[in-house]
């Protein structure tokens, strides 16, 4: 006997599985309908987006040109403290590139002895040896440029003190030496000349201090160099001030008498 | 055709369709998005700089009246013209101050000309820099009268204890000192039997570049180039007027 296949023919396994009477078509209108709605949800959002974005961009674009003509409104405001810091600054830098005079003459007189009187004493700062400007560095928000202000005693000056005196021997021109070397900031002290002046006296120093008008009979008249050392920086000076002011030290000095010492 | 072949078709066309869909229409419009989002961030940016800067000039408006008086002060210090009267009365006080005899200035240009003024144009620092005056200043009186003295010039324009600026005249620098007894009188003067020294010392003063005033044309309500005081955009912040005092 032979079998027959009561399943219908549409119906059997492999013979188009799933399309249906209409042959797929129900599933394609419907997966377009899918994609076709999911790609209508996406430029939905980016429609959304872009036109939040855009008035976002537009309201921050407008506040931002009013937050700038209000700036530029107040902007000389702004250029006036820019002088003022300018200005600051450039005088701050010339006081920082000074040389402290009378500390040094202090000094002098604190290590000169009795033994010793000067009759010319000639200080003077010598050229730079590196710049000389003391450049400002520009303010902040300044419309200006940056200000570059010529020190008279530029940083890298050497101070040079030329010193001519009598010493009652040459055992206290020595010890002079050695005593100015003790100047706070003295780099260097050389000596040019210590002549004995003959038993007339007078070698051309006439002394300033003391009773007597000259040096002594056979007293050394000599000359010497004391060379400080080179000023600094502005920047390196004004350190060196606000560490000075916030360790406060006080020292006791001791001034020679009137008759004796720097005269 | 067989069934299944229909189907693969099916989906490739759907496929296709998703997929022209997106390019034509979803991604443009993504881009788009992209577009304005940079411009977002870039108004972001913009106005955070342009608060900033208003932040800036507000805080510059706040601190006008300080700024003022500072820059009042440091006129004092370098004044826009030589003002060398101002410089001989505040030597004069000084060395009266440590008993000094002020004995004589004279400006000392490099070609030794009397003239004030050919020294300060001789000697301009740079085109922003301050103009240099040098000056030979003679005076007379003891040694640490001269120490005294030398402290009293430098105080004139100084750094305080805070480290601020602290201005009570003319800044000078002082360039040489050259101490000699008095050729007159030795022995004579300085008290306590202390010799009489001469002290030539050359200094430099300073002025502000030609064309600079003290506060460049500022008043002390508000500084030059301001047209109405600035309602809508310092609105609720007042300024004071500036009081600068400035002792003679």
């Amino acid at each position: 006997m032979r079998a027959v296949n009561l399943i219908p023919t549409d119906q059997r396994s492999g013979a188009s599985v799933g399309a249906g009477r209409s042959g797929g078509a129900a599933y394609a209108v419907l997966g377009l309908l899918v994609i076709v709605a999911a790609l209508a949800v996406l430029y939905g959002k980016a429609n959304r987006a872009a036109s939040a974005d855009k008035s976002k961009a537009a309201t921050l674009n407008a506040e931002a040109q009013q937050a700038q003509a209000a700036a530029q409104a107040l902007a000389p405001y702004t250029a006036f403290v820019a002088l003022r810091e300018q200005r600051e600054q450039a005088v701050a830098a010339l006081v920082d590139t000074r040389f402290d005079w009378a500390h040094a003459i202090h000094e002098f007189g604190r290590v000169l002895t009795k033994q010793v009187s000067i009759t010319s004493l000639d200080g003077s700062i010598g050229g730079a040896a590196t710049s000389t400007a003391v450049p400002t560095p520009p303010p902040t928000g300044a419309a200006g440029s940056s200000a570059a202000v010529t020190s008279a005693t530029p940083a890298g000056s050497v101070p040079t003190f030329q010193i001519t005196g009598c010493a009652t021997s040459q055992h206290a021109v020595a010890d002079t030496m050695q005593r100015l070397r003790l100047i706070d900031g003295v780099s260097e002290v050389t000596l040019q000349s210590s002549t004995k002046t003959g038993s007339s006296g007078g070698g051309g120093a006439a002394s300033a201090g003391g009773s007597s008008g000259s040096c002594g009979p056979g007293h050394p008249v000599f000359a010497m160099t004391v060379t400080f050392s080179a000023l600094p920086s502005a920047s390196a000076s004004a350190a060196a001030a606000s560490a000075k002011t916030s360790s406060v030290a006080e020292t006791t000095v001791t001034t020679p008498s009137s008759g004796g010492g720097a005269g | 055709m067989t069934g299944r072949d229909r189907i693969v078709m099916i989906v490739i066309a759907v496929l296709a369709v998703a997929a022209g869909g997106w390019m034509l229409v979803v991604s443009p419009k993504r881009k788009e998005v992209k577009t304005y989002e940079e411009q977002v961030a870039t108004a972001e940016t913009q106005l955070s700089t342009a608060k900033s800067q208003l932040a800036n000039a507000k805080a510059a408006q706040s601190q006008y009246a300080t700024a003022y008086a500072s820059v009042v002060r440091l006129g004092k210090a370098v004044p826009p013209s030589q003002e060398v009267a101002s410089l001989v009365y505040e030597l004069e006080q000084a060395s009266n101050q440590h008993a000094v005899s002020f004995d004589s200035i004279a400006t000392s240009s490099a070609g030794g000309s009397p003239s004030a003024s050919a020294a300060a144009t001789a000697a301009t620092g740079g085109a922003t820099g301050f103009t240099q005056m040098p000056f030979t200043f003679v005076f007379a009186g003891g040694f640490f009268d001269f120490e005294h003295l030398f402290r009293g010039l430098t105080a004139f324009t100084s750094h305080g204890g805070d480290g601020s600026l602290q201005v009570s005249g003319r800044l000078l620098t002082i360039q040489s000192v050259k101490l000699a007894p008095e050729a007159a009188t030795p022995g004579a003067g300085g008290g306590k039997g202390a010799p009489n020294l001469t002290g030539t010392v050359t200094a430099t003063a300073y002025v502000l570049p030609a064309g600079q005033g003290v506060t460049a044309g500022a008043t002390p309500s508000s500084p030059s180039g301001t047209t109405a005081p600035a309602a809508s955009a310092a609105a609720g912040s007042t300024t004071t007027p500036a009081v600068a005092r400035v002792t003679p």
